[in-house]
């Protein structure tokens, strides 16, 4: 309003708010008892644990998005600028530090899926000629894991992984220790500083894209070693902002409950927030349907059983739900300009989206298997993936919320700090 | 229509956009609900202090959207099922997924148009002719740098006299009088 022109002032206390404890224990339950409900569900089930592991790739798939989509978006807002990306910096910076626990998620993949052959095929039936012979795999799939064995293999498999998770705790480790010294810099000079982190992120931002395409092929992908699609990893990508904003959003949400980020967080970087959302939302879909369009217009019997696999069998019951959530309520409610100034409102949007990450997830990994392609049927093992992912993300957001504790919640040495102390709409 | 005549309303001039916006809070709060703000550069504030929250804009632009999406898709459906039907690699004449992106192009066309279009309209534009021009300090400060607010005489409340010191009593540059 036309009073209060004067800029407030920083508040005293910018560390993360007592409550932040209280989610975090939260999480912990949560976590707890669908761990618990995922385990009784595993003896249940009767399927060797089949579905546990793959509900566990789905969940591990979640974390790693959530982790180093919050890297690739700390490293976006470096490059890009703008008052939406200091307030968001903090956050960003402590869901890349879940490193330890991404990593340690990922070993089960590699153990048992890989090493011990349970989740992909082509490490399953390594031997694909004796296969072939048995009838086990068809002779598309012989041929594609004949062809594909220099990549399609465990041992790649643990060394791609391995680097790939080595280049990422080094840009985390970087990103997170230059942003402690930028605050604690008593002379802040702030084109070094700026410039020393585009340099790191924009050539970041491209080595990550690679390294997602890498391993979004290893680990997904690969699933059905008989196909392959040149935009998976953008789609992924794409897919990691999606999620994380909504995450930031929520989180900001949350902690502007409390001094330092009810000051700070204001109506006009909210909605700057939503429509990046927005914006994303809109990209995700293009990208999909992009892919889809392509690859229905080609109609060629190397790319189409693909999407068969996911449409045939009431599996289109699914996709079309995927489109739903991901993209028709998302885009439809953050269309409203009011929605997205009004918090509760924009967090409901922001839960859908992570929701549905997770679907799409599923309608991802699932029709891969054998017993699961174009018949979508249930099993008390399908019900995995309604419990172990929620388990490992709440794992994970208990930890995601100690990072949180550890730092200040809002960057201090950073010239767009005095322009969200000032009240909104002067520079209109 | 018949040329209208006699006053227009009283224009206050105003050095800096909070003595404005602080005039323009208390007249809307006095009850005054005719009235305008005219300022170089957009004034949120002052937008607000006159009780002006909601424009048609974004709903007409929703709706020439959905318009065009109608349009082209209905257009492709009626070109490929009916009037023209191709057999193009044994596909059914109604594919769907291969209408979707002129669709989606018409919807970006018609949104785009009806938001510059239905922006000018609702603003009244264009118009040739408007009172507030007849005052000189208008025509050369109002778009460089002063601040206007203008009480219409069509206002219930507007009484010459009576507005013209509540006007003064925000310590305007001057109270002009503007007729029609």
């Amino acid at each position: 309003m036309a009073h209060g022109y004067q800029p407030k002032t920083l508040p005293r206390e910018v560390q993360a708010p007592a409550f932040v404890e209280v989610w975090r224990t939260r999480a912990l339950m949560v976590g707890g008892v669908f761990l618990a409900l995922a385990v009784i569900l595993g003896f249940v089930s009767g399927d060797h644990w089949e579905h546990f592991l793959r509900a566990w790739l789905h969940g591990f798939m979640m974390c790693f998005n959530l982790c180093f989509g919050g890297m690739l978006l700390l490293m976006l807002q470096y490059v890009t600028g703008g008052k939406w990306g200091l307030i968001v910096r903090r956050p960003l910076e402590a869901m890349s530090r879940t490193i330890p626990l991404v990593f340690l998620l990922f070993l089960p993949v590699g153990i048992f899926g890989a090493s011990m052959g349970r989740l992909y095929i082509w490490a399953k039936y390594a031997d694909w000629a004796t296969a072939l012979k048995n009838g086990q795999i068809s002779e598309e799939v012989a041929h594609a894991i004949h062809y594909k064995h220099a990549i399609l293999n465990p041992v790649s498999f643990w060394v791609v992984s391995l680097i790939v998770f080595a280049i990422l705790a080094l840009y985390v480790t970087l990103l997170n220790t230059w942003s402690m010294k930028r605050d604690a810099d008593p002379e802040p000079d702030i084109s070094y500083w700026r410039i020393k982190f585009e340099n790191l992120s924009g050539f970041g931002i491209l080595l990550y894209s690679i390294l997602l395409f890498v391993v979004a092929i290893y680990w997904v992908m690969s699933l059905d070693p008989t196909w392959y699609s040149t935009v998976y990893g953008f789609q992924y990508l794409v897919a990691e902002a999606y999620g994380v904003l909504a995450l930031s959003i929520l989180t900001l949400i949350g902690l502007s409950k409390a001094e330092p980020i009810r000051s700070l967080f204001r109506l006009t970087e909210q909605h700057d927030l939503g429509k990046l959302c927005f914006a994303f939302t809109m990209l995700n879909m293009y990208l999909a349907f992009a892919a889809f369009l392509i690859i229905w217009s080609g109609n060629s019997p190397e790319e189409i059983p693909w999407y068969l696999d996911r449409i045939r069998g009431n599996w289109g019951v699914v996709a079309t739900l995927d489109v739903i959530f991901h993209w028709l309520i998302p885009f439809s409610l953050l269309l409203s300009a009011s929605l997205k100034r009004i918090k509760s409102r924009l967090a409901v949007v922001c839960c859908i989206m992570i929701f549905a990450r997770a679907w799409d997830l599923w309608w991802l990994i699932e029709p891969n298997f054998p017993d699961a392609r174009r018949n979508l049927h249930f099993s008390v093992g399908m019900l995995e993936y309604a419990t172990l992912p929620v388990a490992l993300v709440s794992f994970w957001l208990a930890y995601y919320f100690t990072q949180l504790k550890k730092r200040p919640v809002i960057a201090t040495n950073d010239p767009h700090l005095d322009e969200i102390l000032e009240s909104q709409h002067v520079h209109a | 229509m018949a040329a209208r005549e006699g006053t227009y309303g009283l224009l206050a001039e105003f050095e800096t956009p909070t003595q404005l916006v602080h005039a323009a809070e208390n007249a809307y709060a006095a009850g005054y609900r005719r009235m305008d703000c005219y300022t170089p550069y957009p004034l949120e504030e002052a937008a607000e202090a006159i009780g002006f929250h909601q424009n048609e804009v974004p709903l007409l632009t929703l709706i020439g959207g959905l318009l065009g999406l109608g349009a082209m898709f209905l257009l492709e459906t009626w070109i490929s099922v009916w009037s023209y039907p191709l057999n193009i690699a044994g596909r059914p004449y109604f594919s769907w997924p291969a209408f979707i992106v002129p669709a989606y192009e018409w919807t970006i066309l018609w949104s785009g148009l009806s938001a510059a279009f239905c922006m000018l309209a609702v603003c009244g534009l264009p118009q040739v002719y408007h009172p507030l021009f007849n005052a000189p300090n208008f025509r050369s400060g109002a778009t460089s740098d002063k601040f206007f607010l203008c009480l219409e005489s069509s206002d219930p409340k507007f009484e010459v006299g009576e507005t013209r010191s509540f006007l003064e009593g925000f310590a305007p540059v001057s109270v002009v009088e503007v007729e029609y």
